[in-house]
């Protein structure tokens, strides 16, 4: 097993040391092959461990940080959670790694590309598997940098590179609530290892559990986009099209659930804690598909369907059921990837342009991506039988089993966004590959990149199969995860469970049904007309991500700007160092006033002299006295 | 194996002579540099083999904790000794100074053009200087080295800098001046003092600590070392020094002035501060946390509005150094631990940088971040380079700031979480500027068309050598935690 884990984190790590200090003088094939070939190796790895697999495992292969009783070594655990993760991980990455370097074949800064994008994949399973905090930070800061240098890879452009700042930064604050959370548990228990730590639930107050429990709740929040720090990811799209999908939909976005899953024994037991995640799901999922709604760029529709949806996995956490937002976390993945690449190969296609009104007519031109994209909107929208149909439905269902106000209220919110999520889903699809006004250029790559989706549309279509409901013969993931706190599915009777899905059927295909009547058939010519022509306040407020932008610019970096330079002139050159320079051009000016005595007149000297001597007898007579 | 060769004094001797000789290269610039680099190379390669050498556990007088002991008789009418010793922490700094005096002596190797053999014999001597500081156990001694390292870093400056080098310069001097007089009065007290209650007139370090010393009285006397500590630090708010003189030096004269200058103020806060006067120290705690805790931000914030590279990158020192004070501060196992190594890797990583930043200007001429752009597309392993160092100092684990900003944090936040969360907003603010500056130099379209070359192979070599010790310092900073567990356990009474 030690060997599987360690190939599987050295091999993208050795793709990127490779890329990064020599790509540059070696051939662009040789360069694509080993970063692929890195990926691919790493996948294989993480198979044969799953092959392997009988019982949580913890490795430890090598020392990082010991400082007296602090303990930090690189040690790796390996559970269902984290096996099922770094199953994923490969497989999607490998996919990605393939499609980029079709997708990017016309890049002369290749090396660079395929360093980062091996690097983030190590970082990723390094996050996954880290059994220790500071390892998993150094995981979730190190796809963070790459995040942030592959939404900036076109950096000429400024844009792109604010974008990549933009992110990182924002998901810096939420990295610092975690580390504030690291430095807690390691006063409250000592200790620093995951494992351990969830085993002491029991012995930490309630109240510290909760405090725990919400500052893990906002370091998620930022890396997995969610309200208040959701504002990175649709800038984050300025990266290439490859990068969002693998980063920006499939894994990276996804830690925050990770990180509060691995973290469930130890933070599920707080009712407010758990509370607070699901609101805070329940909203971004809202939030999000609300945004969706309105986006005119394609990548813009996908990045805010990921808030969405990571929403939906968020609630799944907070309603308790790990499994069920694993589900969704893995099945998303693939359906989000599979949109992602799908969207890659539209946008090659109708040269960079990424406006959804000036799309069409794909359907005939671009069948095979066609059918794929059907595919995966079919899995975003959760219609019957596909796989997000599944995942989406089984943490409804947790959400509907939990019982309370707050967990239905947040279960009727879910079922609206549900709507909204097959509405725009649908809208999506009509406007880009139905209609005729579309002039797509079909190239070689494009050919290539297509057969990619492949595997991902029966992946996202059939990943049902992982877990189906009880009464279609019960689930493998259920079986898995049992084991795992909050792994437990939520008991439920066939009849009710038929009954929570039926209802979700019956909303998703509500959505397509609205979908179709305002975007399909003759209706699409009339909505391009609309577009063309000034947009509702409505639009404008959800096309802007309801201003979030706008108020964090106004109560946040403009201020901090404003302040920096005050700080620096008025306070720092002004006060400190004024203050201080004029105390010495003081004692300067003391100075030449005492030099003015050297007159070079004897009178001057007589006198001085003797009053001095007058004070040294005074003194004396008065000691004496 | 009894070991009797003073190889402490050869580590203060070896740069000493180097100046002198180099002084001698009257006649060839090359010469001079070349016996420069000598010397450094071989001061490092001394040290270099104290690390490897298995030596005796504790020569016969030393103190516990030090490996390395040299005790002679100087001036012994005032009680005054040549006492010079090495344990774990004084190995390390000992070893960053021949490090980075060597790194110095080469980033001046084309970069320097007039008064060269001086150049290199101020270079050397101030590396004497600071070796001194890190060895010397008696206090008279020990202000000798204080002082002697400021003369050829006030000519560094004034002679080679740029700008308003003489103000610069003068401000320089006036401020380290004025706390070290300060702290020559609190010595002078303390001696008398420790002569009084025991008729034994000294200024060792071992017998000092053993003073009683009445607690208001210890209040004063510790502040006034803590001043002349806390202006080298430097702390928040006699920091103001630190940009004019790390803007106006020469680029060798940043990296030093960065990487060691900066930590003898740190060094000897735990090395005598805390000792001399455990019970004023505590007092003073909240002060420091203050100071320390202001300092991290407020220098990150000040560091955001900067134009000039160079200034920035010299708030971002006082930022960094923030959180040396807070581990200090803290005076915990932990904590001190993650001090210490912040140390170093604010030595290796800010010197880096103004290392790149020195290459940059001597390209083009310029330290205003308005000039550059889009030196990514123009020198990729330049810019390779300046990513990686920014990325360290902005505290991205697998490098080596992280590390020791980490055990800082924790080990502050066991002892006084209320400090450490103000210290928190630092890990936000530090990338803002960090990123700011990465993406004004490196990202967006060219601002002017810059004759930008990429680096030589010497300057390569350089940043490569200190990306190696970043990139190791962060991932295996084991050894240096090793080394320096003894002198912590001893200082705090940990475990």
């Amino acid at each position: 097993m030690k060997i599987y884990l360690s190939l599987m984190l050295l091999f993208p790590l050795f793709g990127a040391a490779i890329s990064s200090l020599f790509g540059r003088k070696l051939p662009r094939r040789l360069v694509e092959t080993i970063a692929c070939a890195a990926v691919w190796g790493s996948f294989v790895c993480a198979f044969l461990a799953a092959c392997t697999y009988r019982a949580p495992e913890k490795v430890t292969l090598g020392d990082w940080l010991s400082a007296f009783d602090l303990l930090a070594p690189l040690s790796l655990y390996l559970d269902p959670l984290s096996l099922s993760l770094a199953v994923m991980i490969g497989f999607v990455c490998g996919l990605i790694h393939v499609y980029s370097v079709f997708y990017m074949a016309k890049e002369l800064d290749y090396a660079r590309f395929f360093a980062l994008l091996n690097l983030f994949v190590f970082a990723m399973l390094t996050l996954i598997l880290a059994e220790n905090l500071p390892l998993l930070y150094l995981g979730w800061e190190g796809v963070g940098f790459c995040s942030y240098l592959l939404i900036g890879f076109w950096y000429t452009d400024k844009r792109n590179a604010d974008a990549g700042r933009k992110a990182f930064i924002t998901t810096r604050v939420g990295d610092t609530a975690l580390v504030i959370a690291v430095a807690w548990l390691f006063q409250l228990t000592g200790s620093l290892s995951i494992t351990q730590l969830n085993g002491m639930a029991f012995l930490l107050p309630g109240g510290v559990i909760t405090g725990i429990g919400l500052l893990l709740l906002v370091g998620a929040m930022g890396k997995s986009a969610q309200v208040p720090l959701m504002v990175w990811l649709p800038d984050a799209m300025a990266g290439p099209t490859p990068v969002s999908a693998m980063i920006h939909a499939a894994t990276m976005v996804t830690a925050g659930v990770y990180l509060l899953a691995r973290m469930f024994p130890l933070i599920g037991g707080s009712a407010t804690v758990t509370a607070a995640v699901a609101v805070t799901g329940g909203v971004t999922a809202f939030y999000g598909a609300s945004c969706a709604l309105a986006q005119r760029d394609l990548k813009r529709v996908l990045a805010f369907s990921t808030i969405s949806q990571i929403g939906y996995m968020m609630l799944g956490v907070g309603a308790g059921a790990i499994t069920a937002a694993t589900f969704h976390l893995l099945v998303h993945a693939f359906f989000k990837a599979l949109l992602f690449l799908g969207a890659g190969c539209v946008i090659s296609a109708m040269h960079h342009e990424q406006d959804i009104f000036k799309m069409g007519g794909l359907r005939r031109t671009l069948p095979l991506t066609f059918w794929c994209y059907l595919a995966g909107a079919a899995c975003l929208a959760g219609l019957p039988f596909t796989g997000g149909f599944f995942s989406k439905d089984s943490i409804l269902a947790a959400l509907w089993l939990k019982g309370g106000g707050l967990y239905r209220g947040l279960y009727l919110l879910a079922l609206l966004t549900a709507l909204l999520t097959a509405f725009y889903s649908f809208r999506m699809v009509y406007l880009v590959f139905c209609g005729e006004n579309g002039r797509p250029h079909v190239h070689a790559e494009l050919k290539a990149m297509q057969w990619v989706l492949i595997p991902l549309a029966l992946l996202g279509l059939f990943g049902g199969l992982l877990n189906l409901p009880d009464y279609l013969g019960g689930g493998f993931l259920n079986g898995f995860f049992a084991r795992l706190s909050g792994g437990a599915a939520a008991e439920a009777s066939h009849l009710e469970e038929l009954a929570l899905q039926g209802v979700a059927s019956v909303l998703a295909l509500a959505g397509l049904l609205a979908a179709h009547l305002r975007y399909g058939g003759k209706a699409r010519a009339q909505r391009l007309k609309e577009s063309a022509l000034s947009s509702s306040a409505l639009t404008m407020f959800l096309l802007n991500g309801w201003y979030f932008d706008r108020l964090y610019h106004a109560i946040l970096i403009r201020p901090y700007q404003a302040l920096s330079g005050v700080l620096w002139r008025r306070m720092d050159e002004g006060v400190i160092d004024d203050s201080l320079d004029r105390l010495a051009a003081g004692l300067g000016a003391s100075g030449s006033w005492l030099g003015g005595w050297t007159t070079g007149r004897i009178s001057v000297y007589i006198f001085s002299f003797a009053a001095g001597g007058a004070l040294i007898l005074g003194y004396l007579a008065w000691l004496t006295l | 194996m009894t070991f009797d060769f003073p190889i402490l004094t050869l580590l203060i001797l070896l740069p000493l002579c180097g100046s002198l000789l180099t002084l001698a290269c009257r006649r060839s610039d090359l010469a001079a540099r070349r016996v420069a680099l000598f010397f450094a190379l071989a001061e490092l390669a001394v040290c270099a083999w104290i690390c490897l050498a298995s030596l005796p556990a504790a020569p016969a007088g030393a103190p516990a904790g030090f490996f390395l002991f040299e005790d002679a008789a100087w001036i012994e009418r005032f009680g005054i000794r040549y006492t010079l010793g090495m344990d774990g922490v004084s190995l390390i700094m000992v070893f960053l100074t021949a490090f980075i005096s060597a790194i110095a002596a080469v980033v001046s190797w084309k970069g320097i053009t007039e008064r060269i053999p001086l150049y290199f014999a101020l270079l050397l001597a101030l590396e004497a200087g600071i070796q001194g500081v890190f060895l010397s156990l008696d206090l008279f001694l020990f202000y000798l080295f204080w002082e002697a390292m400021l003369i050829p870093m006030f000519f560094l400056i004034g002679i080679w800098g740029h700008g308003r080098r003489i103000y610069s310069a003068v401000k320089f001097f006036l401020y380290t001046f004025f706390g070290s007089l300060l702290m020559l009065v609190a010595i002078i007290s303390l001696y008398l003092m420790h002569g009084a209650q025991s008729g034994s007139y000294t200024f060792a370090l071992g017998q000092l600590i053993h003073t009683s010393v009445p607690y208001g009285i210890g209040l004063w006397l510790y502040a006034a070392f803590l001043f002349a500590f806390a202006i080298k630090f430097p702390l928040f708010p006699l920091h103001t020094w630190l940009p004019d003189a790390h803007t106006d030096a020469p680029t060798a004269g940043s990296v030093i002035l960065a990487s060691l200058l900066l930590k003898t103020g740190a060094y000897a806060l735990i090395r005598f501060g805390y000792p001399l006067f455990p019970e004023a120290a505590r007092a003073f705690t909240p002060l420091l946390y203050v100071s320390a805790v202001i300092g991290i931000s407020y220098g990150a914030w000040v560091a955001f509005a900067q134009e000039d590279m160079k200034r920035l990158v010299a708030y971002s020192s006082v930022s960094h150094m923030g959180f040396v004070a807070l581990g200090i501060a803290a005076w915990s196992p932990v904590a001190l631990s993650g001090a210490l190594l912040q140390m170093v890797n604010h030595g290796v990583t800010t010197g880096a940088l103004f290392a790149l930043v020195g290459m940059l200007d001597e390209r083009t001429h310029s330290r205003e971040l308005a000039t550059y752009g889009g030196v990514w597309g123009k020198a990729p392993v330049l810019a390779f380079f300046f990513l990686l160092f920014c990325m360290a100092s902005a505290g991205v684990p697998g490098l080596n700031n992280f590390v020791g900003e980490f055990l800082v944090l924790v080990g502050t936040f066991r002892v006084s979480p209320a400090a450490a969360a103000g210290a928190f907003l630092g890990i936000v603010l530090t990338l803002v500027y960090t990123v700011r500056l990465v993406q004004e130099i490196l990202f967006g379209k060219e601002k002017k068309p810059l004759a930008l070359a990429d680096l030589t192979l010497r300057e390569g070599g350089i940043l490569a050598v200190l990306a190696v010790v970043d990139v190791y310092l962060g991932v295996h900073p084991g050894p240096l935690l090793e080394l320096m567990k003894t002198p912590i356990a001893l200082l705090t009474g940990g475990k």
